[in-house]
């Protein structure tokens, strides 16, 4: 018998929550090894699933246990390709957030811990399941510990900002779950079977009218956890007042969550409802690459020009799922990729940056190179990175988009590409207004003070580094692990009818 | 006709009338040194009773002339029951102790509420129904204003008083004109009765009265303006017991007259009962969320809960099988079950931060109880993620069960209604985590009571939070034959 690696990876953080638990406050020697540890088995683990073979079976390493029988549910796990890399970002990011807050955190370091590894259990769940109510319950305990790490360790609005993010995510989120019983009753009702086993509620055709509400349903939650515009406003506030640590897993892995739901659950589940609503998910989506492209440009803070950056770049993901061919899913999920590395990579760079003088304006800085070379350096391949520069990862995505994008609709594609000027505006922008011109009077104040990074903060950055170059120069691993998945969705979409006898009000 | 085996059944019930006698002897004797060891008489008897339901489990018929009805459904309401009482007896004693409020008395009126619970629970006639309810109700007058030298408790418990005998009266005067019209009291008379032909007008007003009596009962929107005052002016953890225990009591006796005696006419009051639940829902949502004092908002909150609860009523309803009605039943009742362990431990939690009588459960007391009191805090995180419907705790799993048997009754509008209002309510419970762990502790913060009664049940609370959360399956089955017992 295979060793059940999908548990092993999910639950080894919560082996490191109870741990914790046992170690008396004081020791954080102890605790910030615990939990390091902690995350870097579950990495571990987490790198068995490269042994994912792309020919073999659609799901692998799957575990399959009954949990509630009475309603169907059950502890069913398995990854593809698409899992995978998400997984192992995940896995990653996680291990780099928590050594990152090595230093920062002082205050309740055992809780921080705590909370961070119970943030990676939910994320890791969801990514890995193969129930929609056990997706659900991952999705909603990985909600809990993001509330707490903004709201505990967070900036000055910080309370403002994450009961926001809360509230948000849970309207989203609790209508999905009316969506999904509905789903599961749905096959229920017709085939005689109560389950909520994902590869049996995916073959199975939903009416029309289910499908159209489901799918809204759906969108919201997904939606909102991506975001997409016009249901992003919580983003910026819960970025600018999480810490580093929390505002890397938000942009690295929790906006991911929204499109991973798209690709595994909207599409295949409810393919005709896909297909009839994405003229409106791609405009919503352009107008998303767009405002956040031209919002980002007059923002005054490092961490909310890089929050509204996202929505642009998440508008690129939601843009390729919803042409439906394969280059376009393949290039969003590389783009939640590239994005989770580049994004998270410079979150932390911001936390660099701010743990020498508590602050994050752009016109507080300055002149840095000439005092923080090597600093600048980082930055600056990142900031490519971010532009989608070829040579680096996040060329790969925005490319394999635009491509998709022109196969559906040239002028699409053309919008598109023309934003990408807009990206290098902004970021190219912000980093001369940083790192050239001279430093402003504020910085002035800590100058003789200034520190080029840290031997802890190479370290956390350096996985990064390592990947933003290599997935922008050899993508073709990752791109292959994709093919199966993605072409399954694109035949599933492409196969169904859209929606027929379901009137659209428009 | 009356002969003993009659009274087997009538285990539990018969063992909770002894220990009565037994509490209210033993306190004439205790010194007063030794009250304290009321508390373990009690839980051990009660303990006791609840290992007599199992026993009494799967009797399912009917004692005394048709007036009992022991089935399945029954005992698992007794079972409940007895949970809430052994929570309710080890979080109060030290309460009460602070405030100088006899303890032997609480214990006798408690279980004497309890018994009320049972027999309203078994009730299979009118006349039963209104003796076991009144059984319920007046110790639970008592309880409100248990705390006779402070003026609020008097107030709340005399509003209890006046607006639950005005609710009994119609509930009362309902059942009248049902006995007129049907000529019988038995509930199983009544909904042959009330089967043949068409639903007079005369019939419709007599199910108009038993709805607002027995939704009063329950404290549901627009009937439920007398549970804030009741609630805020009780010693807290007695507000926790009249928070969960009277509403299973209610929802006993909704289930026994609308289930078991109009169930054959339920076209009728469906439309009714959903939109109640509606109603009492976003009320309760709405009102809560302008609270500052924490023992205020749970007590709106509960009225939120009492709307779930009758969306299950509601589906059961509007189902067109009989699995799907039973769902809806056993919704019902999971709710009941899982609302009692996590609100009496939440109102609980309240109390013990009240150890300086001066203090009112206000917010600003939480402020900083995750750096001085983790454990406690930590608790209550787990109740309030439970309250609010956050996995995996029982909370959750009941909102989910409400869900499905509402969206299997072919009424999503109500699990849409439910989802929305569910995030309404995590503004306000998640509001007391943030003052718990995101500010800093008031200048004079509250002094924690930490008795061993409490911690224990806290503890059990907690775990059993959780361990319902986690594993709900080991009561599914029980809940289903329940739930079968009464078709």
């Amino acid at each position: 018998m295979q060793p059940p690696i999908l548990t092993l990876v999910v639950f080894t953080p919560l082996i490191g929550v109870l741990v914790l638990l046992a170690i008396p406050g004081h020791n954080q020697r102890a605790i910030r090894w615990v939990a390091l540890l902690a995350a870097l088995t579950s990495l571990g683990f987490s790198l068995a699933l490269t042994g994912y073979r792309p020919d073999g079976p659609e799901f692998q390493f799957r575990e399959s246990l009954d949990w509630i029988p009475a309603f169907g549910m059950g502890y069913r796990l398995g990854v593809d390709g698409l899992s995978v890399v998400l997984v192992i970002l995940t896995t990653v990011l996680s291990v780099v957030s928590i050594f990152y807050s090595w230093d920062p955190i002082q205050t309740r370091v055992k809780e921080y811990y705590a909370t961070m590894l119970l943030l990676m259990v939910g994320m890791l769940g969801v990514f890995v399941s193969l129930d929609l109510f056990l997706f659900y319950v991952f999705w909603e305990i990985s909600l809990i510990p993001m509330y707490l790490i903004i709201g505990i360790w967070g900036g000055p609005r910080r309370i403002y900002a994450t009961v926001k993010f809360v509230i948000y995510t849970l309207v989203g989120s609790l209508l999905m779950l009316v969506a999904i019983l509905a789903v599961a009753i749905a096959h229920g009702n017709a085939s005689g079977q109560f389950t909520f086993d994902y590869l049996v509620l995916r073959g199975f055709s939903y009416t029309d009218n289910l499908q159209a509400l489901a799918f809204i349903a759906f969108f919201l939650a997904f939606a909102i956890k991506v975001p997409m515009w016009p249901l992003h406003t919580w983003l910026p506030d819960a970025h600018v007042e999480a810490p580093t640590a929390g505002s890397i897993i938000l942009a690295g892995v929790l906006l991911k969550l929204g499109g991973y739901g798209f690709l595994r659950y909207s599409l295949p589940l409810l393919p005709d409802a896909s297909k009839s609503f994405a003229p409106i998910v791609i405009g919503l989506a352009i107008v998303a690459i767009l405002y956040g492209a031209l919002v980002s440009m007059v923002q005054p803070d490092l961490k909310k020009l890089i929050a509204y950056s996202s929505v642009s770049h998440m508008g690129y993901v939601m843009l390729g799922a919803f042409v439906f061919n394969v280059q376009g899913l393949e290039g969003a999920v590389f783009q939640m990729i590239s994005h989770g590395i580049t994004t998270g990579a410079l979150f932390l760079l911001v936390g660099v940056i701010y743990e020498r003088t508590h602050d994050r304006l752009i016109a507080h800085m300055g002149g840095l190179n000439a005092k923080l070379p090597r600093y600048a350096a980082i930055f600056g391949l990142f900031t490519f990175a971010s532009i989608g520069l070829p040579g680096l990862s996040g060329f790969i995505g925005e490319f394999l988009v635009v491509l998709g994008a022109f196969r559906f609709n040239a002028w699409v594609a053309a919008a598109t590409m023309l934003v990408v000027i807009f990206s290098a505006v902004y970021m190219l922008w912000m980093f001369q207004r940083v790192f050239f011109t001279v430093p402003s009077g504020w910085m002035r104040r800590f100058w003789p003070s200034l520190k080029d990074m840290s031997r802890n903060e190479w370290l956390a950055v350096a996985p990064l580094v390592v990947l933003v170059v290599a997935l922008g120069v050899f993508p073709g691993p990752v791109l292959h692990a994709l093919d199966a998945p993605m072409q399954r969705i694109v035949e599933i979409v492409n196969g169904s009818s859209g929606l027929t006898s379901f009137q659209l009000p428009w | 006709m009356n002969d003993v085996n009659d009274l087997f059944p009538l285990l539990p019930e018969l063992i909770l009338a002894a220990l009565v006698l037994v509490v209210i002897t033993a306190d004439l004797f205790l010194r007063r040194a030794d009250k304290w060891l009321l508390t373990p008489i009690t839980v051990v008897g009660l303990v006791l009773a609840g290992i007599a339901c199992p026993i009494v489990w799967g009797t399912n018929h009917t004692v005394f002339g048709g007036f009992y009805r022991v089935d399945d459904l029954s005992v698992f309401l007794k079972g409940a029951t007895i949970v809430i009482g052994v929570l309710s007896a080890l979080f109060a004693p030290s309460y009460l102790a602070s405030r100088r409020l006899p303890l032997g008395e609480f214990n006798a009126i408690l279980i004497f509420s309890l018994l009320g619970m049972c027999i309203l629970a078994s009730s299979s006639d009118l006349i039963t129904l209104f003796l076991g309810l009144e059984l319920m109700v007046l110790p639970a007058y008592i309880l409100a204003g248990f705390h006779k030298t402070d003026r609020y408790s008097n107030e709340g418990g005399l509003k209890y008083f006046l607006l639950g005998s005005f609710a009994s009266a119609i509930l009362l005067f309902g059942t009248s004109w049902t006995f007129g019209l049907t000529g019988t009291t038995h509930l199983s008379g009544i909904a042959q009765a009330v089967s043949r032909g068409e639903t007079s007008p005369a019939l419709l007003v007599a199910i108009g009265f038993l709805t607002v009596g027995a939704t009063f009962k329950a404290a549901a929107v627009p009937f439920h303006y007398w549970t804030p005052d009741a609630y805020q002016g009780a010693p807290t953890p007695i507000t926790g017991f009249l928070s969960v225990g009277p509403k299973l009591g209610a929802f006993a006796l909704l289930i026994r007259v609308f289930v078991d005696a109009l169930g054959p006419i339920r076209a009728d009051w469906l439309t009714v009962m959903a939109i109640l639940a509606v109603l009492t829902m976003t009320g309760g949502n709405i009102v809560a969320l302008t609270q500052v004092n924490v023992k205020r908002m749970l007590a709106y909150s509960s009225i939120a809960h009492t709307g779930y609860i009758l969306a299950g009523l509601a589906a059961y309803a509007a189902a067109t099988t009989t699995d799907a009605r039973a769902f809806g039943i056993q919704a019902i009742l999971f709710y009941v079950l899982g609302y009692g362990v996590m609100n009496v431990a939440a109102f609980a939690v309240v109390g013990m931060l009240q150890r300086d009588t001066r203090r009112f459960g206000g917010l600003g007391s939480f402020a900083g109880l995750g750096a001085r009191a983790p454990w406690l805090a930590a608790s209550m995180v787990i109740l309030l993620l439970s309250l609010t419907g956050i996995p995996p705790t029982v909370g959750f799993f009941a909102k989910l069960y409400v869900l499905v048997a509402t969206v299997d009754a072919g009424i999503g509008w109500l699990a849409v209604a439910i989802a929305l209002n569910a995030a309404l309510a995590a503004f306000y419970y998640l509001r007391v985590i943030v003052y718990m762990y995101m500010r800093d502790p008031e200048a004079d913060p509250a002094p924690i009571d930490a008795s061993p009664f409490g911690s224990l049940a806290l503890g059990l609370s907690v775990a059993g939070v959780l361990l319902l959360g986690v594993f709900p399956s080991f009561v599914l089955d029980v809940l289903h034959a329940s739930a079968l017992s009464i078709f």
